[in-house]
């Protein structure tokens, strides 16, 4: 590795906050250095504000539950980045997936299949909710009041470029498999 | 206000703005008051699996302000410093770009923003270094190669500590134009920032600077934070820019724009009277 590679490699680990090789003097004294804590704000800051231009209602969320900025911060940190604000997003989105909260999951689930059939994808996305979808998310538009969780109660959406308004909703409950 | 003397520079040297579409009611007041406008190819554009492509809605704007407007394209995405590869993907923004508007020059910023293919989230100037410097004139030759209209480069704020470097800040910038024949944007305002971060002597950097080949010339108006000035282009310029913006002018004999730069994320704050208000002052300050 040349020494312009070797350079911008430990760079881009020191915005990353990931490891860098600690005997050189350079780097060493880039880590130190208030600078460095400046740019890595600017950066997240950056990255929070096309996020959260581009991923409204998952953002809107984690706002709400205090986790966005952390959020964010650990997705750029942790994850190569895309220069692109549609493709950060999206790998965004994906990375709350597997989010322990489901109403995180079932939004981020949601506003990630929206992206993808707006951009043109022919693909069906299903989304299950624990709650209302169509009330949650005027709720969160809104800054409105969140509907609770609904005991027994699967809403199955499905999200598709076929489908007028883009998605559709099936509502499921237990009751209604133990009647049938 | 300081007393400062006004070259007289007639008409050859136009007043431009930034425009990044999706506010028409905005492109309608500026319009009028500008004779180009600096499109950023990067921040039209959509990516979509990998492969960007410029808006056509934002296109159509652009063309929708007739003849007589004047174009620049204003890169962001290049990282042409990048060690490991440049962004080819920006390049077909701009084949696009090109094949869509006249455009009379075409910039970027002399930085990298990309390693491996992962966005830094900022933009970091190269190392003023011989091995930096010969990895950026074979990067500009080819962009010169590819399109035939004048290939510009703008200096970006240094926030980090700088190693050890074989060539001054201007030097450096003599070095890449003198072998290449590239020209240069300079940046009143990032002059103003590095003074203010780095220390940077403004008036023995221009001294040094071959100003023959400064095309175009930015002003902004930025923020502090943590006592450093940044180049997150969001207020009016302060008097103190346009007074060395003034004194560039007067020494710059081929200039041939003033770009009054705002970020899309500004206007709000900012607002459309406050952007119509800065291109007049900008206008009637610098004779343009």
């Amino acid at each position: 590795m040349n020494s312009l590679k070797y350079r911008q490699e430990g760079l881009l680990s020191l915005i990353k906050g990931r490891r860098i090789d600690r005997s050189d003097p350079y780097l060493e004294s880039v880590a130190q250095c208030r600078e460095l804590a400046m740019l890595r704000e600017i950066a997240v800051w950056w990255r929070k504000l096309h996020v959260g231009s581009q991923c409204r209602f998952t953002a809107r969320l984690l706002k709400r539950l205090g986790i966005f900025d952390t959020l964010v911060s650990q997705y750029f940190n942790n994850n190569a980045t895309s220069p692109y604000i549609e493709e950060l997003s999206l790998g965004f989105l994906s990375s709350l997936g597997a989010h322990a909260n489901a109403v995180v999951r079932a939004v981020s689930q949601f506003e990630w299949a929206f992206h993808k059939v707006r951009a043109g994808s022919g693909d069906r996305y299903e989304v299950c909710w624990d709650r209302h979808p169509a009330k949650f998310l005027c709720a969160l538009a809104e800054d409105g009041e969140l509907p609770a969780l609904e005991d027994g109660v699967l809403y199955r959406m499905t999200v598709g470029g076929d489908i007028p308004g883009l998605f559709e909703c099936v509502r499921e409950s237990e009751l209604d498999t133990v009647a049938s | 206000m300081a007393s400062v003397t006004i070259p007289n520079i007639g008409p050859r040297v136009a007043l431009a703005t930034t425009y990044e579409g999706d506010d028409p009611a905005l492109l309608e007041r500026i319009a009028p008051l500008v004779d180009a406008i600096e499109i950023t190819p990067d921040t039209i554009a959509r990516s979509d699996k990998k492969q960007s492509h410029l808006r056509s809605e934002v296109l159509n704007e652009y063309s929708s302000v007739g003849s007589g407007k004047r174009f620049m394209a204003h890169g962001v995405g290049l990282s042409i410093c990048s060690a490991d590869a440049w962004n080819d993907d920006y390049l077909g923004l701009l084949d696009e770009l090109f094949s869509r508007l006249d455009v009379e020059w075409h910039s970027e910023h002399l930085a990298w923003t990309t390693f491996g293919g992962e966005s830094t989230g900022t933009m970091f100037a190269p190392p003023r270094t011989e091995e930096a410097l010969d990895l950026i004139c074979e990067r500009v030759a080819r962009i010169q190669d590819r399109y035939k209209v004048p290939f510009l480069l703008e200096h970006v704020i240094q926030l980090l500590p700088e190693e050890a470097a074989q060539f001054t800040p201007a030097g450096f910038l003599n070095a890449i134009t003198s072998r290449t024949g590239c020209g240069l944007i300079v940046d009143a305002y990032n002059l103003e920032c590095d003074a203010h971060n780095q220390g940077l002597d403004i008036a023995a950097f221009l001294d040094e600077l071959d100003l023959s080949v400064v095309r175009e010339l930015h002003i902004a108006g930025g923020v502090q934070l943590n006592d450093f000035q940044l180049d997150i282009h969001s207020r009016p310029a302060r008097n103190s820019t346009l007074h060395l913006a003034l004194d560039i002018i007067a020494r710059a004999s081929n200039l041939r724009a003033v770009t009054y730069e705002f970020l899309k994320e500004a206007i709000a704050p900012l607002g459309h009277d406050a952007i119509c208000s800065e291109l007049v002052r900008a206008r009637k300050a610098m004779k343009l």
